[in-house]
């Protein structure tokens, strides 16, 4: 037997190359290539190497150098992921390797860069090397083996009634987490009523991302209820089409023939401020599966996306993170790669440069699903249904993604980031689509925030659920009980399958090229449960006994089994814990208009054209697909050069059918510095506005709010309830509900200057049905000709203004 | 007489089937998605379909290169059942064009690569002129006309280094060339004229009946 052998492959294109041009505006004869390294277990023949070779290169462009000749040079660094984390690309490469005849193994992809400039090593760390998930090489890199190493680490247990007030607040901070005291009382309760001897840091780490304001919105809860007046404001309208609101993963509204649509947006601002591709690119990701997790999985039919970052040309005001420059260049790629990828049309994209948003950026992702009513209600697990993962596999990415990201940018690190990866989510995506047709999900959800604990968590309560996490295949070893159940690596959704549709729904998945993995089942028992292992389950061992886990604790593709450990067996009446309730005083006064304006002259229509607020965007636009399902009607770039920004996007969701939706947005960044209330007014008129004069019915048309707030600066607490009541009111008088939302109250960040919040602000999404696109009116200064007419009241102030200049706004 | 059958190849990526097939259903085919699972395991086969189409996407996630992955596929696992399609009509359409392309079915003397900007290309009403030597049934009596439908794609510029075994189809206007190809061509089909492989999408403008065409040609050839 030959011991395993590492190959490696350069791949050089024979003119230019492909050095990130942001890159090479620092180091203008910077090059780059990618390597490959792939183990095999037996000497390949050269027929097979050359046969690898030609797949690996394209024949006309590039040209692959093997062995020596691959090898690291001087001035040249190399960057990789680092051990442990396995390469979104290594199942394709060991199947070529392993279809042209060689005895693969396992793969590893590299890039390298090279260039005469003596700054190339720091210049590559800085820019273009994340160190918590990367290491950057310059000279060659020795490995021995290419696949994943590591021991499982046992958990710990802590006898929180033996400890004093500071230990217990000690514990609650240490290890990354943000635990308060009144959190840490619960737990010890938890210890005391279930009369354990001690608890996990299992647990311990489960409800620091249950209790994360980003997963239980303690914010909101504090102040007594906000998400509940926007409720009760939408039940007010009496609205017929709610179908169903801040209930599921997005608001479903419905729209014709017997099916309905899907709204949903969410914020990544925490992740984007520390790798702004990763985060973008995972913002994307998250959005779209929470449409797939919507119901019993609905189908992406669209999407948005909205940035706010600093100043181009300004530093960043966090040592290491990306400055705002940095933050717009990798958004586009970003937003470009998984949206283009996935398939799914842009519908609308927009960009602001803005200096509240220097230290956190506004990261905004939104997407839009269709769902035949019939499968539009949030799935319930019942008792024996299985908990079976699918997609991608879970690693070291993402820990602590949850309740960082509630503590602001500065608690983060870059082990806080996840890794996208969008092959894998479109081909669940398929799956999904199928498996629901074929009757086999009874429940689906995303795994996004808080990874496994947050999905499992929600879908088994109240029935109650178990999992092992040993049975979850992972792409980083050695990982702890608690890291398995907290990671949030990218690409999973959870399914609760019953028994016996368990064979049907793996030829599915298998036809389309998912990993799935029974992981647990539901218990009806009222507990959640998480083991490491086999504990005596006797749910394990009837599910064995039908052949639905393996029977060994030693997996192929887990961390296997160490005996077993029990994580925690906790009721769910005990996981809840109420945040302290705080009142916000009346809302403040908002400061008087400046006296002095900008003159406005005959260079103002330049200078306002010129603002980024006004201008052409299209250098991104033009890069998101906006044609893919073949569904578009109109938008979001029209005019000759398709330079011209629409102000709405339309589609046919249904091929045969006129029918169609609308889709609206309604921020203004600027105007939210000088008055809160009056400019979340204006976004949900903006929306509204534009909705009916495209020629949608308000009763038609559904709202979605996403907040973004400070919580270090003066009234926050004060701006977000007057926010939330103007919503609800104006929800109310004109009868368009919102039926989803998503609040981020982490907007103050500590910075080398201090303390930087982003102003009290919510993003306003419309989306709207009509029964045929064929009625809706297209923008009438599209043409010439036509005249332009100002309605409604003047102000003499020009606060929020393009005239007013980059943040004249405010005082 | 029943509805010609068209194979639509469904990889891991593939993101625009579910219009081809609504495109080929218009024109009164029967559109069926073959997965590569299936072909993997022997359940399905190209050569059961009287068209075959390789629709857009992003095969196996562009990993190793666009096309290169599904290409490799073919040429290496499948390479009896694209020799049987000989004398059928294929259409290749922008990630299929890629896999086409490194499958080999257009000879080895073409590529696609980056385009020319260095990146993706979003125009929903790109134009595209239809060689009048095009002497391809995908676009019979379509010689000469200017067709408008999506462009999507970032790696879609056409290059050559030899011309045997295929030809220009389409080309865009001049000045209009969003990628970069070589003497503006938007589309090539085999000597034969029964593959068709294009970068852009006419599958993605259902309701234009000049772009519809395409694909009643196609079935059209193949009754």
């Amino acid at each position: 037997m030959h011991s395993p052998t590492i190959l490696k492959f350069a791949v050089h294109r024979s003119a230019g190359d492909d050095a990130d041009p942001h890159l090479r505006r620092e180091v203008a004869d910077l090059r780059s290539w990618r390597v490959y390294y792939l183990e095999v277990g037996s000497t390949p023949t050269d027929e097979a190497l050359s046969s690898l070779e030609a797949v690996l290169a394209d024949p006309l462009t590039e040209t692959v150098r093997s062995g020596d000749a691959a090898l690291l040079g001087p001035g040249e660094v190399q960057v990789g992921y680092r051990r442990g984390i396995v390469d979104n690309e290594h199942d394709t490469i060991v199947g070529v390797a392993r279809m042209v005849g060689l005895d693969a193994i396992a793969a590893k992809v590299s890039t390298v860069y090279a260039s005469g400039d003596p700054r190339l090593a720091g210049f590559v760390a800085s820019e273009a090397c994340n160190p918590n998930i990367e290491e950057l090489h310059e000279t060659e890199p020795h490995y021995d083996t290419l696949s994943p190493v590591g021991e499982y680490t046992p958990m710990e247990t802590f006898d929180l009634v033996s400890m004093t007030p500071a230990q217990l607040a000690a514990l609650g901070r240490a290890n990354g987490r943000s635990l308060d005291a009144s959190q840490m009382e619960v737990i010890r309760g938890i210890q005391v009523r279930t009369g354990a001897d001690h608890v996990s840091d299992v647990l311990i780490e489960a409800l620091d991302a249950r209790w994360s304001d980003h997963c239980d919105h303690t914010t909101w809860k504090a102040l007594g209820g906000l998400l509940q007046r926007l409720i009760d404001a939408a039940r007010a309208t009496g609205n017929p089409n709610i179908v169903s609101m801040f209930h599921d993963n997005a608001g479903v509204w419905d729209f014709t023939d017997g099916h309905a649509i899907a709204l949903k947006a969410e914020t990544h601002n925490g992740p984007s401020a520390v790798s702004a591709y990763f985060g973008q690119l995972t913002k994307i990701g998250g959005v779209l599966r929470d449409i797939l997790g919507t119901g019993l999985g609905a189908d992406p039919i669209g999407v948005f996306e909205y940035t706010a970052t600093g100043i181009p040309g300004t530093e960043s005001v966090v040592r290491g993170r990306p400055d705002p420059a940095r933050i717009a260049v990798e958004t586009v790629r970003a937003v470009k790669e998984y949206g283009n990828t996935f398939g799914v049309p842009m519908m609308w994209s927009r960009m602001t440069f803005h200096p509240a948003y220097r230290a956190k950026p506004f990261a905004l992702g939104g997407s839009v699903g269709l769902i035949p009513v019939a499968d539009a209600a949030r799935g319930v697990p019942e008792p024996h249904d299985l908990v079976v993962l699918i997609g991608g596999l879970t690693g070291n990415d993402g820990i602590h993604g949850a309740s960082a990201s509630s503590a602001g940018a500065a608690a983060m690190d870059a082990t806080s980031v996840q890794i996208g990866a969008p092959l894998e989510g479109i081909k669940f995506r398929g799956a999904i689509g199928d498996l629901r047709d074929r009757g086999c999900l009874r429940a689906v959800t995303d795994l996004g925030a808080a990874g496994l604990n947050s999905a499992v968590g929600e879908m088994g309560d109240p029935c109650g659920v178990w999992i092992d996490t040993a049975l979850v295949p992972l792409k980083t070893h050695g990982l702890a009980m608690w890291r398995i159940l907290l990671s949030e690596s990218q690409e999973r959704m959870l399914l609760a399958v019953p028994p016996d549709r368990l064979d049907e729904t793996r030829a599915v998945l298998a036809l389309h090229d998912v990993r799935g993995a029974v992981i647990g089942s539901f218990t009806g028992k009222g507990s959640y449960r998480v083991t490491h292992g086999r504990v005596g389950e006797e749910e394990f061992v009837a599910a064995a006994r039908r052949g639905v886990v393996p029977t060994g604790t030693d997996a192929p593709g887990t961390s296997g089994g160490v005996g077993g450990e029990l994580g925690f067996d906790v009721a769910y009446d005990l996981l809840e814990w109420k945040p302290e309730p705080r009142s916000a005083g009346p809302t403040p006064e908002v400061a008087p208009p400046r006296h002095e304006w900008p003159p406005v002259d005959a260079t103002t229509p330049a200078s306002v054209a010129a603002d980024t607020e006004v201008a052409d965007q299209s250098f991104a636009a033009l890069q998101y697909d906006s044609s893919v399902q073949g569904l578009t009607h109109y938008g979001p770039l029209e005019g000759r050069g398709h330079g011209v920004a629409t102000g709405y996007y339309a589609s046919r969701p249904l091929r045969a059918s006129r029918a169609g939706i609308v889709f609206s947005t309604g921020f203004h960044p600027y105007l939210f510095d000088v008055d809160p209330v009056a400019a979340a007014r204006q976004s949900v008129l903006s929306a509204l506005v534009t909705q009916s004069l495209a020629g949608v019915a308000r009763g038609d048309v559904c709202l979605c709010d996403n907040f973004y707030t400070p919580d270090r600066a003066p009234f926050s607490d004060e701006w977000l309830v007057a926010m939330v009541e103007e919503l609800a009111g104006l929800s109310e008088w004109f009868g368009t509900p919102f039926i989803s939302g998503k609040d981020s109250s982490a907007g103050s960040t500590d910075t080398a200057e201090g303390v930087v919040s982003v102003p009290p602000a919510v993003f306003v999404s419309a989306l709207g049905k009509v029964a045929d696109v064929s009625a809706l009116r297209p923008e009438q200064w599209t043409r010439s000709g036509n005249h332009l007419v100002l309605i409604g009241p003047r102000t003499p102030a020009l606060a929020g203004t393009a005239v007013a200049g980059d943040g004249c706004g405010g005082e | 007489m029943s509805a010609p059958s068209v194979g639509i190849l469904h990889t891991p990526g593939t993101n625009s089937h579910v219009e081809t097939a609504f495109a080929f259903e218009r024109v009164g085919a029967s559109a069926r998605y073959v997965m590569m699972a299936s072909l993997l395991d022997g359940t399905d086969r190209l050569d059961r379909y009287d068209v075959v189409c390789l629709p857009g996407g992003f095969s196996y996630g562009d990993h190793l290169g666009a096309g290169a992955v599904a290409g490799a596929r073919l040429r290496w696992t499948f390479a009896d059942q694209l020799a049987a399609l000989a004398g059928r009509p294929v259409i290749a359409i922008c990630n299929g064009f890629q896999v086409a392309v490194r499958a080999g079915l257009f000879g080895d003397g073409v590529t696609l690569t980056t385009n020319l900007n260095g990146t993706f290309r979003n125009l929903r009403h790109q134009p595209h002129v239809v060689d009048p030597a095009a002497g391809s049934p995908w676009l019979a009596g379509l010689e000469g006309a200017t067709l408008r439908f999506p462009c999507a794609h970032g790696e879609g510029r056409f290059l050559f280094e030899s011309a045997d075994g295929w030809r220009p189809a389409l080309r865009y206007p001049p000045g209009e060339n969003p990628d970069g190809s070589a003497e503006d061509i938007a589309g090539i089909v085999t000597a034969d004229g029964l593959t068709f492989g294009l970068m852009d999408h006419p599958e993605r403008a259902p309701d234009d009946d000049t772009v519809l065409e395409i694909f009643r040609n196609g079935v059209s050839a193949a009754r």
